[in-house]
C-alpha cells in the first residue's frame, strides 16, 4: 500500500518535469513594446514599426549607471513590412535578439496615408491577439507616417509613446479607452469612429515649417484635431483642435474644458474652467423632417477676467453667461454643420440617439441615414452655469472707479 | 456534533515489545515488601543504586539505628540537617518520648518535622521515592519506610517567556518545574473546577506530566480522547512536551501544528476558560493546548488585552503578511516570468531594467535568495550572541548589497524576499508561522513551473488540506469552515468582550455561556429607565 502510494506520488510528481518551463521567459528576454505603428508599404502590404524599450538606458539603472550624462534613448524603433501584421511581426523578429512582447502596447499609431487608404484590414489582429488592451489608445498621423513619429524624441517622458497618451488625456478626454470606443464606433450601425490624431513638431506656427520638413530634427509632438472615419474606416477629414473639443462634448466624452469668450460691449474677455459636463441629444420627428436639439450642460468657474465688470454682482454673471454659452452654441453648430456639410459622416452618435428615441422610424430611415444625417436640423442650446467665480470680485489691479458695478 | 478520529493502535503494540528488553526497563524485582532488618534493606537499596554517585546513604547510629536515603542534589540538604539530622543525633532517640521508649514508628511519625510525609512498604516506592527528590527514612524493626517531601534542587526562576513577548500582558513565564507552572495557573483560577491529573510517561524517565482543564467547561469527549491517547504512549523517556505533542496529535504528516503549545500561563488559563485542555510537561517550560484551529495561530495573546478596535486592525494587518509571506515570491515569479501583461508598464520597465545582466533566471534568482535567507535565520538562531551581530551584519550585507551590485541577483528579488521574511515573523505563533515558510518553497516551484495555474493549485491543494484536517475532532478550520457564526466575532475581528458571550461551540462542553449579555458599557448601563 504505501509503496504504491510511493511510486504513484513520485510519477505524479515528475509530471512536472517533463512539462518544464516550456511556456515561461524572463523579462530581460523580452523586446517590450509601447508604442506600434501601422504603415502603409508599396505592394498592398504594411508596414510595422515597433518602439521597443531599451531597459538598461531607463534612468536609475543599476550596475550600468556609471555616467549619467551621456545617456543614450532608451527606445528604439523597429520596423518590418509584410503581407499582413503577424507576417511583418515575425519579419521584424530576425532584426531583434528579444522576443516581441505586446502584452503592454499602449498606442497605436497609424499613418495618414494608412488611415486615408483604410484600416479595415489590418485590423483584426488587435482583437484576436491574447495579449490584447482595451487600454490601448490609437492615433492617426497627421501629415507623417506612423514610423517617423514613432522615432521622435519627447522632452517630458522617457518613453515617447506614453507622451502622447500624456498630452492626450490633458486634453480633456475620458481617458485610455481609444481602442474600446473605436470598436463600439466602428461596430454601430449609424456612428462612425473618430481617432484623434498627433502631429510632429511642438508648434503648428510657420517659424517651424522648415524644422518640421525634416521630422528626425523635430523635439516632441502635439494633439491635433481628431480625424473623422467614415463607414469603410477610410480617414475622409480632420477637424481642428477647437472643433474636436465641441465635437467631444456633443458626443459626450469630455471631462473638462476651457471656455474663453470675447464680451463685446465690454471690450474684453473671459475664460472658464467647466468640469461638469453633460450633454443630451433629442432628437425631434416633423413628419418627414429630422431635427436634433442637442442639450450641452456645464458647471465650472471663472478663473480669467479681463473686464472691468465687478463679479459679485449676478446682474454681471449673467452677461458672463450669456457671452460664454454664445460662444459654446456657435462652436458646436459649427462644428456639427461642418462634420454634416463636408463629410456626412455621423460622428456624434446621432443615429444612436435616433434608434433609441424611435426604432420604427430610424428602421425606416436607417439605409439612406447618410443623407438623412446631412440633411437634418440642429440646434444647440448651451446650459452654462457658472459656480464660482475665483477669490475676487473686480479685478484686483484695476482703479476702483474704473469697475462697473 | 463532535466526531473523534480513535486512533488505530497496530503498531503501537508490536513496538512496545522492545520496550520490555532488559536494557531499556527496570529491572521489576524490586517490587518486594520491604524487611524488617535495616541491614537487609540497606544491602538491597545499595545494591538496585550501585554505581549511583549522587545517591547518599546517611546511617544514623542511634537507637533503633536510623537509614537517610536521597539523590544529593535534589534535595534541601540545610533543611534536612536542621530538621531531621539535628533532632536525630542530638535530642533525638537516646531519650524517652513522652515516656515511652523510642520506637521506629514514632521516630517515623513524630519526629520528623516536615509537612509531606508518606510511609510505602515496597522497595519500587522506595527507589521511586528517592529519585524524585524525596528524603526516605528507614528505621531499623520497621518494614516501612517514610518518604519526606523535601525538594530543594535548583531550579530556574520565574521569567519573563522569551519567545513569546508582549507589550501589554503579565510578564510571567512557565519555567522547566512542573509545581511552578501549575502553580501559575492556580494563581489565576483559584477554583476546586480546576483541576490538574497527574499522568507519568515514559518507562526509563518517569515523566510527571499535568492533563489540566477546567470541569464543567471542558468538553467531556475531548478530555476523554486526550486521556486515552497519553495513556497509550509508550516511550522510555519525554524531555520536552513536543515529545508528547507528536504521539498524540491527530495528523504527523501534516505541516500545520494541530497542537499548540506556549510559554505563557494566562494563555493556558485563556485557553482552559474557553473549555480546551492543557499538558504541562516537567522539565519543559512549553506547555501544550488542544485542540488547536487554524485561527488561534494567528492569533497573539496581546489582542485580548488591547483594544478590540485596534486588535481588529492588528489582525487585519497580520491576515495580509500571512499571505504575502506565502504567496510573494510565488506570485513574483510567475507574473515576471509567465504574465508580464499583468505587471503594471512602469513597474515591468523597471524590473526589465535591474533584470539586466542577471544570470539566473528569476526562479533560481528567487529559490537562491529565500534559501539564503532562512540560512541566515537558521545560523542566526544559533549563534552566540557575541558573534550573533556578525551574522545579521555579513547577511545585510552579502545578501542585500553586494549581491546586487555583483549583479548577481536583481533589486526587486531582495525586496521580495525581505518583505517576505518581515511578513512570516509577523505570524504570531512561532510552529504555525514555520509552515507558512516551509509551504512556500513548495508554492515557489509550483509557480516556477506553472505560473500562476499552478499557485492556483497549490492553493487548492492546501485548502483541501486544511479543510479535511481536524485538531481532536475539532475541525481545524472551525469555525470559519464549517461556520459557526457567533464565533466569527474572534476570527478577523476581535469584538468587544462583553459581546463574546458565547465560548467556543467546538470546544467547551456543556457550560457554552462565557458572561451574561447586555453588559455593554455606557453611561446610562446599570440605571433604571425611568430614574
Amino acid at each position: 500500500m504505501t509503496r504504491k502510494r510511493c511510486v504513484s506520488f513520485c510519477l505524479i510528481f515528475s509530471l512536472f518535469f517533463i512539462s518544464g518551463c516550456w511556456d515561461s521567459s524572463e523579462v530581460n528576454n523580452l523586446a517590450i513594446e509601447l508604442a506600434w505603428g501601422i504603415d502603409k508599404a508599396p505592394n498592398k502590404k504594411v508596414m510595422i514599426s515597433a518602439q521597443a524599450i531599451i531597459p538598461s538606458n531607463i534612468s536609475g539603472s543599476q550596475g550600468s549607471s556609471a555616467g549619467g550624462a551621456n545617456k543614450e534613448k532608451p527606445y528604439f524603433v523597429v520596423s518590418s513590412d509584410g503581407m499582413n501584421t503577424l507576417d511583418a511581426v515575425q519579419r521584424m523578429q530576425t532584426k531583434l535578439s528579444r522576443k516581441v512582447f505586446r502584452g503592454h502596447r499602449r498606442v497605436i499609431v497609424i499613418g495618414e496615408s494608412m488611415a486615408r487608404q483604410g484600416i479595415k484590414e489590418v485590423f483584426d489582429t488587435y482583437t484576436r491577439d491574447p495579449n490584447l488592451k482595451l487600454r490601448t489608445d490609437i492615433f492617426i498621423v497627421r501629415g507623417s507616417t506612423a514610423k517617423e513619429f514613432l522615432k521622435i524624441p519627447y522632452p517630458l517622458e522617457t518613453i515617447p509613446g506614453l507622451g502622447v497618451l500624456g498630452e492626450f488625456n490633458q486634453v480633456g478626454t475620458l481617458m485610455e479607452m481609444g481602442l474600446l470606443n473605436f470598436l463600439l464606433a466602428a461596430t454601430s450601425e449609424g456612428a462612425c469612429p473618430i481617432v484623434p490624431s498627433v502631429a510632429i513638431g511642438m508648434n503648428s506656427s510657420s517659424q517651424d515649417k522648415e524644422k518640421q520638413k525634416d521630422p528626425s530634427n523635430a523635439e516632441g509632438f502635439r494633439i491635433a484635431g481628431p480625424g473623422i472615419l467614415n463607414k469603410d474606416l477610410k480617414l475622409v477629414g480632420f477637424l481642428n483642435v477647437e472643433e474636436g473639443r465641441s465635437m467631444r462634448w456633443v458626443a459626450g466624452n469630455l471631462n473638462k474644458l476651457t471656455i474663453s469668450a470675447a464680451i463685446p460691449q465690454e471690450n474684453g474677455n473671459v475664460s472658464i474652467d467647466v468640469n461638469k459636463l453633460g450633454n443630451k441629444i433629442q432628437p425631434v420627428i416633423q413628419g418627414d423632417k429630422l431635427k436634433f436639439v442637442i442639450t450641452l450642460k456645464g458647471q465650472g468657474a471663472i478663473r480669467e477676467n479681463n473686464t472691468n465688470l465687478d463679479l459679485t454682482q449676478t446682474k454681471n454673471i449673467t452677461i458672463l453667461q450669456n457671452a460664454l454659452k454664445k460662444q459654446i452654441e456657435d462652436n458646436a453648430l459649427r462644428t456639427i454643420t461642418k462634420v454634416q456639410k463636408k463629410y456626412g459622416t455621423d460622428v456624434f452618435g446621432f443615429s444612436d440617439a435616433l434608434r433609441r428615441k424611435n426604432l420604427p422610424f430610424w428602421k425606416s430611415i436607417r439605409k439612406n441615414w447618410v443623407t438623412e444625417f446631412r440633411e437634418a436640423e440642429i440646434s444647440v442650446n448651451a446650459e452654462l452655469t457658472v459656480r464660482q467665480m475665483g477669490v475676487t470680485g473686480p479685478s484686483l489691479h484695476l482703479n476702483p472707479t474704473e469697475i462697473e458695478k | 456534533m463532535l466526531r473523534i478520529k480513535s486512533r488505530k493502535l497496530s503498531n503501537r503494540n508490536t513496538s512496545s515489545n522492545e520496550l520490555e528488553s532488559p536494557n531499556l526497563s527496570l529491572p521489576d524485582d524490586q517490587n518486594v515488601e520491604l524487611s524488617t532488618d535495616l541491614a537487609v534493606n540497606e544491602k538491597m537499596l545499595r545494591e538496585t543504586f550501585q554505581a549511583c554517585s549522587d545517591i547518599v546513604f546517611r546511617p544514623i547510629s542511634s537507637n533503633p539505628k536510623v537509614l537517610l536515603v536521597y539523590t544529593d542534589g535534589l534535595i534541601d540538604t540545610k533543611t534536612l540537617d536542621k530538621v531531621v539530622l539535628a533532632r536525630l543525633l542530638f535530642d533525638g532517640t537516646s531519650r524517652e518520648f513522652n515516656g515511652d521508649p523510642v520506637s521506629g514508628q514514632i521516630i517515623q511519625e513524630q519526629l520528623v518535622a516536615i509537612s509531606q510525609v508518606q510511609t510505602v512498604s515496597t522497595f519500587d516506592d522506595v527507589s521511586d521515592g528517592i529519585l524524585k527528590a524525596n528524603v526516605v527514612l528507614l528505621v531499623d524493626g520497621e518494614n516501612k519506610a517514610l518518604i519526606a517531601d523535601l525538594k530543594g534542587f535548583e531550579k530556574r526562576n520565574v521569567a519573563e517567556p522569551e519567545a513569546e513577548v508582549s507589550v501589554r500582558g503579565p510578564r510571567d513565564g512557565f519555567t522547566e518545574t512542573l509545581r511552578i507552572n501549575t502553580s501559575l495557573i492556580r494563581r489565576r483560577i483559584h477554583s476546586p473546577k480546576l483541576k490538574i491529573e497527574s499522568i507519568t510517561v515514559g518507562r526509563v524517565s518517569q515523566t510527571d506530566i499535568g492533563l489540566v482543564y477546567i470541569d464543567g467547561i471542558v468538553s467531556n469527549a475531548i478530555l476523554a480522547e486526550v486521556r486515552k491517547r497519553i495513556e497509550q504512549i509508550q516511550i522510555d523517556g519525554v524531555l520536552e512536551s513536543g515529545f508528547i505533542e507528536e504521539f498524540i496529535e491527530d495528523t504527523p504528516w501534516s505541516p500545520f501544528p494541530q497542537i499548540q503549545n506556549t510559554e505563557r500561563p494566562d494563555i493556558v488559563c485563556a485557553s482552559l476558560l474557553e473549555g480546551k485542555v492543557a499538558i504541562i510537561v516537567d522539565n519543559t517550560p512549553f506547555a501544550l493546548i488542544l485542540p488547536m484551529t487554524f485561527w488561534t495561530g494567528l492569533q497573539a495573546v496581546e489582542d485580548y488585552y488591547e483594544r478590540s478596535i485596534y486588535t481588529t486592525f492588528v489582525r487585519f494587518v497580520r491576515y495580509s503578511l500571512l499571505n504575502i509571506a506565502l504567496l510573494l515570491p510565488s506570485i513574483y515569479v510567475a507574473l515576471s516570468t509567465y504574465h508580464q501583461q499583468l505587471i503594471p508598464t512602469n513597474l515591468l520597465i523597471s524590473i526589465a531594467n535591474s533584470r539586466e545582466g542577471v544570470p539566473f533566471p528569476t526562479f533560481v534568482e528567487t529559490l537562491l535568495m529565500e534559501f539564503m535567507f532562512e540560512g541566515l535565520r537558521e545560523a542566526g538562531i544559533r549563534m552566540p550572541k557575541a558573534v550573533g551581530s556578525a551574522v545579521s551584519i555579513v547577511g545585510a550585507l552579502v545578501i542585500g548589497q553586494a549581491a546586487v551590485q555583483a549583479g548577481i541577483v536583481s533589486a526587486p528579488v531582495v525586496i521580495v524576499v525581505a518583505t517576505t521574511g518581515i511578513a512570516s515573523f509577523a505570524i504570531p505563533r512561532y510552529n504555525f508561522g514555520a509552515a507558512y515558510r516551509l509551504l512556500r518553497f513548495p508554492m515557489l516551484v509550483l509557480a516556477g513551473m506553472l505560473g500562476l495555474y499552478g499557485i492556483a493549485s497549490g492553493l487548492l491543494i492546501m485548502i483541501i488540506h486544511l479543510l479535511g484536517l481536524q485538531s481532536f475532532g475539532v475541525p481545524y478550520m472551525s469555525p470559519v469552515a464549517p461556520q459557526i457564526p457567533p464565533d466569527l466575532k474572534d476570527v478577523f475581528i476581535r469584538a468587544p468582550r462583553w459581546s463574546m458571550n458565547n465560548r467556543p461551540a467546538f470546544f467547551s462542553g456543556r457550560n457554552k455561556k462565557r458572561i451574561p449579555e447586555g453588559q455593554q458599557p455606557s453611561p446610562k448601563r446599570g440605571e433604571k429607565p425611568n430614574d
